[in-house]
C-alpha cells in the first residue's frame, strides 16, 4: 500500500552517505542530549547524510544548508512533515502549511507576539514569576523543572490565552501527559484531552470574547469576512500549546544548569540586573548554545540539492544546535561568550516559520532570570542528581534538575 | 551612512531593534523591521553596523549615501 506523504525506501542514496543515527535515543548516563549531535559532527560524518532510523531521513549539518532548507519552501515543505511519518496527524496552524496558505494564521498570530505586545505584558509575567520563586526560595532547594521551568511557561500561556490562573494544575497535568510519554496510546489520549479543553474554552470565548489570544482566534475573519474553520482554529490553539511550553521549559533547564555550574556567568548576569541591553545580549548567547529543537521538513519533489539526490517525501532533520556551532559562521563556536557581538543563531528557526513566539520566549527567560537572581543570587547543583533523565527527539532536555542554595 | 531593509526577506527576529533601538524598531502588526532613522547619525554608526551584522535573515543593508 502506498501512503501519501510517506517516504520511499532509500535506493537513491549512495552507501557512503548512509549512517546509522537515531536522534530520539540518548545513551543511558548521558546528561546532555545535545551531545549526541556534537559527537556525531566530531565523528566526521558527511555534512548531508541519510539514516534509516525513525522512518528514514536525511540530516543536514552545515549552517548554510540548514538555513537554506528553512527558507526554500519550494523544495522543503512543512506540510505533513511529521517524524517519524504518521497518519492522522492534524495539520497544525500555521506551522503545517507552506506560504502562501501559511500566511493566513501567521498574520492572525503575529500582532499578539510582536516585541511591543510582549513588552506590554512584562509586568504580569514578572508577577507570576515572582510568585513561583517566592514559593520555594526560603527552602534552599528545588527541583527546578517541575517546580519552576514547567510551571512558569504554562502559567504565562494561561494568562495570554485568557484562562483563569486556577487552571494551572489541570494544564500541567495535561502538558505532562503529552510531553512526558513516548507511548503512542498515552500520547494519543493526551492529544484528545488537550483538543477537548481547547474546544470547550474556544466555545466559551465565542460567547464572551475578551482581550486574549483565544478570543482573537475565534473572532477573526478570513478575507471573505467569514470565521475560520473551527478545526483550523483548534489546530492553531493546539500548536500554541505544544510549541510554547516544552521548548521554554527545556531551554530554561539548560540555562539554569549552566548557571548552577558557572559562577562567572551568574556574576555576569547579577552585575547587569540594571542593564537590559547587556542582559539581553548574554541571553542571546545562551540561546545559541542551548538550542533545544530539531526541526523536520518533507521534500516536495524529486530534486538535487547541493550535491545530494533527494526524493519526494524524504524527511530532512535540521538540528539547530549543530548549525549554531558551525565554525564557518561563529567565531570560536564552542566557547560560551556572553559578550559575543555577532550572533546569528537559528534557535528559533529562520525564514517564513521563524518562531512567532521568540520574543515571548526570550522575555519569559529574561524575567525569570532577573526575578530569580534577585532572590537567589547564588545556587549550585545538588551533588546527587539521581538517575539521568535526558531525552532526545524534536525537543531535547531533561526531566529533573535539583538545585540548592543557602536557605534564608 | 544609510541603512535599508528588504521587507520580503525580514522575518521579524527583532535583533536589529534589540541592538540599536535608536535606528531600528518593529511594527505592531507583523513585527517586521521599521527604520526610524535611515540616515544614521555618526555616533550611532557602529551600533547600527552591529545590528545589520546580527540580522539572521540578511535583510539589512548599508550604503554610504
Ligand atoms: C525557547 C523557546 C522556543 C524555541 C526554541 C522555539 C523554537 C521554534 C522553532 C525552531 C520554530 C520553527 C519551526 C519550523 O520552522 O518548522 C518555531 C515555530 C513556532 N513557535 Fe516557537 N519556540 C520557542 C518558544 C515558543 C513560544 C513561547 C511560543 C508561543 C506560544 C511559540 C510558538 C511557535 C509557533 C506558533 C511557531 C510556528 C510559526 C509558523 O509556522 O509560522 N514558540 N519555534
Ligand atoms: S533582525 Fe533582520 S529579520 Fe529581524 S527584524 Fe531586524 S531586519 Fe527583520
Amino acid at each position: 500500500m502506498t501512503r501519501a506523504f510517506f517516504p520511499a525506501p532509500p535506493d537513491h542514496v549512495p552507501a557512503e552517505l548512509i549512517h546509522d543515527f537515531d536522534f530520539f535515543s540518548v545513551p543511558p548516563g548521558e546528561g546532555d542530549p545535545t551531545e549526541i549531535w556534537h559527537d556525531l559532527v566530531r565523528s566526521g560524518v558527511p555534512s548531508k547524510f541519510y539514516t534509516p532510523r525513525n522512518g528514514g531521513h536525511w540530516v543536514f549539518l552545515d549552517y548554510d544548508d540548514i538555513v537554506e532548507a528553512y527558507r526554500d519552501y519550494s523544495i522543503f515543505s512543512n506540510h505533513q512533515a511529521s517524524m517519524p511519518p504518521m497518519e492522522h496527524w492534524p495539520t497544525l496552524q500555521p506551522v503545517g502549511f507552506d506560504p502562501p496558505e501559511h500566511n493566513v494564521f501567521r498574520r492572525l498570530l503575529a500582532p499578539m507576539f510582536t516585541p511591543k505586545a510582549v513588552r506590554d505584558i512584562t509586568d504580569e509575567l514578572r508577577r507570576r514569576s515572582a510568585v513561583l520563586i517566592d514559593g520555594f526560595a526560603a527552602k534552599g532547594s528545588c527541583d527546578f523543572i517541575p517546580e519552576y521551568a514547567e510551571k512558569f511557561p504554562t502559567s504565562s500561556f494561561l494568562y495570554l490565552f485568557g484562562m483563569p490562573e486556577e487552571r494551572l494544575d489541570d494544564f500541567l497535568t495535561l502538558a505532562n501527559a503529552f510531553f512526558r510519554t513516548s507511548d503512542p496510546k498515552v500520547k494519543g489520549e493526551a492529544v484528545n484531552s488537550i483538543f477537548a479543553e481547547i474546544d470547550a474554552f474556544f466555545r466559551e470565548k465565542q460567547k464572551n470574547p475578551g482581550n486574549d489570544i483565544a478570543s482573537t482566534i475565534v473572532t477573526a475573519r478570513d478575507a471573505d469576512g467569514n470565521p475560520h474553520s473551527w478545526q483550523d482554529m483548534l489546530n492553531c490553539g493546539f500548536l500554541l500549546f505544544v510549541a510554547g511550553l516544552d521548548t521554554v521549559t527545556n531551554t530554561m533547564a539548560y540555562i539554569w544548569r549552566h548557571l548552577a555550574t558557572t559562577p562567572a556567568s551568574r556574576a555576569y548576569f547579577r552585575d547587569r540586573l540594571d542593564d537590559p541591553d547587556g542582559f539581553l545580549r548574554a541571553i542571546e548567547e545562551l540561546m545559541r548554545i542551548n538550542a533545544v529543537s530539531n526541526i523536520v521538513r518533507r521534500v516536495k519533489d524529486d530534486c538535487e540539492f547541493r550535491g545530494v539526490q533527494l526524493r519526494r517525501n524524504d524527511r530532512v532533520a535540521l538540528p539547530n544546535t549543530v548549525a549554531n556551532r558551525d565554525p564557518r559562521t561563529f567565531r570560536d563556536p564552542e566557547t560560551i561568550n556572553l559578550d559575543r557581538e555577532v550572533n546569528v543563531h537559528v534557535t528559533f528557526g529562520v525564514g517564513p516559520h521563524r518562531c512567532v513566539g521568540s520574543h515571548l520566549a526570550k522575555r519569559e527567560i529574561m524575567v525569570s532570570l532577573q526575578e530569580w537572581l534577585k532572590r537567589i543570587p547564588d545556587f549550585e547543583l545538588v551533588p546527587d542528581q539521581g538517575q539521568a533523565t535526558a531525552f532526545g527527539g524534536s525537543v531535547m532536555g531533561f526531566r529533573s534538575l535539583k538545585l540548592q542554595w543557602p536557605a534564608g | 551612512m544609510k541603512v535599508h531593509v528588504n521587507l520580503n526577506v525580514c522575518q521579524g527576529h527583532a535583533r536589529c531593534e534589540d541592538i540599536c533601538p535608536e535606528v531600528f524598531g518593529t511594527d505592531a502588526v507583523e513585527g517586521k523591521c521599521v527604520i526610524h532613522q535611515p540616515d544614521v547619525p555618526p555616533e550611532l554608526e557602529d551600533k547600527a553596523r552591529l545590528a545589520v551584522r546580527n540580522c539572521p535573515e540578511g535583510a539589512l543593508r548599508i550604503s554610504s549615501r
